[in-house]
């Protein structure tokens, strides 16, 4: 029997390696790509959460499965425009290595 | 693991005009900003027309926010108006209003029109997010607020540095959202609602169970992030620097001004019972600590790595770092009279930075630079840009009788009133000798403007009518700054009256 639980530690594995994807790689791309994976977890634990949490009249809450439309809509948005940050970064600076990116410093 | 869900109420049919109406300010913008964007297109490289028609078209907004009804509710706290929402409402345009003359004084600032359009479209989410009490849409908020500041941080290709802020900013800050929206999920996940109020009412119920509390901790990531609180800072000074000035006011004011209001609602309406107590001899687990940790280290290394800064716009990044924690001071605090300190002190201390980034962004224009070296003299070349310069500097420095001053007072003995037998006195403490260090960095600015000789010469003199643009916007705010401060219960009593 998958239970609640199961679901909520998948997600929150998920979770933990996109945000270690995201402090340990160098490359942008793979950081995006790190990034992605934390808002999915996000959406794993939502639909899970709304499975689990019958309403009274027997439906799944649908409140959440909305909500995951709404964050794959804006992790679309967000790729796109991390992407064309990178593009004009790497037109200036021909790197997508952010330890090549130390024009600001202290 | 088994929570049962409430009834959902059930407005949930709302006729599209009705809809339309109590959100006309948000579709005014969007219109203007797709006509900012269209002018843009047709290829006419006039800075002044879009300016002209953005300006046009926030007043406008603000016109219409003003005749809003005094309460409405729609979609289960989706779109909320009430007497603090709409008031925050217009300090947010009023604030983009302001930025709008930046951006068209800008000279560097190719494509004015999509910039202006991004500019529109940041303050649409400005909007949103002082306008709902329900997660979800608040989620959307941040991110449309969120993803128009990374393109305007960014936004001057030709500079590497505005790429590089641009980057930076939106790996942070994407990363904090993510943090925040799984925080989001868990909370959700425990009282099966996203309005803030009925999570409210289902923790007073009972106890908190651990995955809550680690929500709630995800949930204030986000926000710490948001409003440059330490440790979540590190993207300010690079932010600050590298990125277009008007960019750096907008982000300064109006993204950290919708944050503070919404970070309070979420901590005094949905957390409000997971307090915690941040007391020193009383300490309970709760939010109230975590932002009482949070403010004392934004105070004391905002402040502290404030004074090795040569740049002045990185200078006023820490010094905004120190800023976001006075200001944490009254959510710490708590009630009506802590939530109506941290606004009003925020609302200040947004129509201040705007104000010196518009001195940095004619000084920038003149000599090529911000650094301390570029101020030297600007007494003798500008005067007027030194004297209102020195307004805004000594107010964040909270001298008296300037609005900084009576906005920290207010902080202050909130933060000194609470918590029962003084029990915050520590912070109230840490922040007192705080603003004692920051007195010696504001100087600074101004002694390299006023005493030290002029080194750099003018290299670069503003077309006319650009310059009197700058300078109106500049003397008004410096205007408003000073009158704030002889007269601060214009404003603080309006904002005491609407919170509710």
């Amino acid at each position: 029997m998958i239970t609640l639980e199961h679901y909520l530690m998948v997600s929150g594995m998920l979770f933990a390696i996109g945000f270690a994807g995201v402090m340990v790689r160098r490359n942008i791309i793979i950081i995006l790509m790190a990034l992605e994976l934390m808002l999915n977890a996000a959406n794993l634990s939502l639909v899970a959460f709304s499975r689990f949490h019958v309403n009274a009249s027997g439906t799944p809450n649908y409140n959440a499965q909305i909500f995951v439309f709404f964050i794959i809509t804006v992790a679309a948005a967000e790729v796109a425009v991390g992407l064309a940050i990178v593009v004009a970064l790497f037109r200036l600076r021909q790197t997508t290595n952010v330890e090549d990116i130390t024009a600001l410093k202290f | 693991m088994s929570v049962r869900p409430g009834p959902q109420p059930l407005n949930l049919f709302v006729s599209y005009l009705d809809l339309l109406k109590l959100a006309s300010p948000e579709a005014i913008i969007v219109l203007i900003a797709l006509a900012v964007l269209t002018i843009g297109l047709t290829g006419d490289r006039s800075r002044t027309f879009p300016g002209i028609v953005a300006v046009v078209g926030i007043v406008i907004a603000i016109w219409t926010t003003m005749r809003l009804p005094q309460h409405a509710n729609l979609f289960g706290g989706m779109l909320v108006i009430s007497p603090l929402n709409s008031l925050f409402k217009i300090v947010c345009l009023a604030l983009a209003l302001a930025t709008v003359p930046l951006a068209v004084s800008e000279k560097s600032m190719r494509n004015p029109g999509e910039y202006l359009a991004m500019l529109l479209l940041g303050t649409v989410g400005l909007l949103l997010l002082v306008g709902s009490e329900e997660l979800l849409m608040i989620f959307i908020g941040l991110e449309v607020l969120g993803l128009s500041l990374y393109v305007m941080a960014a936004f001057d290709k030709t500079d590497a540095r505005s790429a590089e802020a641009g980057l930076k900013y939106f790996l942070f800050g994407s990363t904090a959202s993510a943090f925040t929206l799984f925080g989001i999920s868990l909370v959700y996940g425990i009282s099966g609602t996203t309005a803030l109020n009925v999570i409210g009412l289902k923790l007073a119920m009972g106890s908190i169970p651990p995955l809550f509390a680690v929500g709630i901790v995800m949930t204030l990531i986000g926000f710490a992030f948001k409003i440059a609180a330490a440790p979540f800072h590190l993207w300010a000074p690079d932010v600050y620097q590298g990125a277009p000035i008007p960019s750096a006011a907008f982000i300064a004011s109006g993204s950290k001004v919708a944050a503070f209001v919404v970070l309070g609602k979420i901590v005094l309406v949905g957390f409000a019972p997971a307090h915690g107590n941040a007391a020193w001899h009383s300490m309970l687990p709760g939010w109230s600590p975590i932002l009482a940790a949070l403010a004392a280290l934004s105070i004391l290394l905002g402040n502290f790595v404030a004074l090795a800064q040569t740049n002045v716009r990185r200078l006023l990044a820490y010094s905004a770092v120190a800023h976001a924690g006075y200001t944490l001071l009254g959510l710490v605090a708590g009630g009506r009279e802590g939530f109506s300190a941290t606004l009003f002190y925020t609302t200040i201390y947004a129509l201040t930075l705007i104000g010196a980034f518009a001195v940095v962004g004619i000084v920038k224009r003149e000599t090529g630079g911000d650094d301390f070296q570029n101020f030297a003299g600007l007494a003798s070349r500008s005067p007027f840009s030194a004297a209102c310069m020195s307004v805004f500097m000594l107010s964040l420095a909270g001298l008296p009788p300037l609005a900084g001053f009576f906005g920290k007072f207010y902080l202050f003995s909130a933060a000194f009133r609470a918590g029962g037998n003084h029990g915050l006195l520590w912070l109230v403490v840490v922040a007192l000798f705080g603003s004692f260090v920051s007195l010696y960095y504001y100087l600074n600015v101004l002694k390299a403007i006023f005493v030290d000789k002029n080194a750099s010469e003018t290299r670069h003199s503003s077309p006319g009518t650009h310059r009197f643009v700058a300078n109106a916007t500049i003397a008004v705010l410096a205007a408003s700054v000073v009158l704030l401060g002889v007269l601060p219960d214009a404003l603080a009593e309006a904002i005491a009256k609407s919170v509710p």
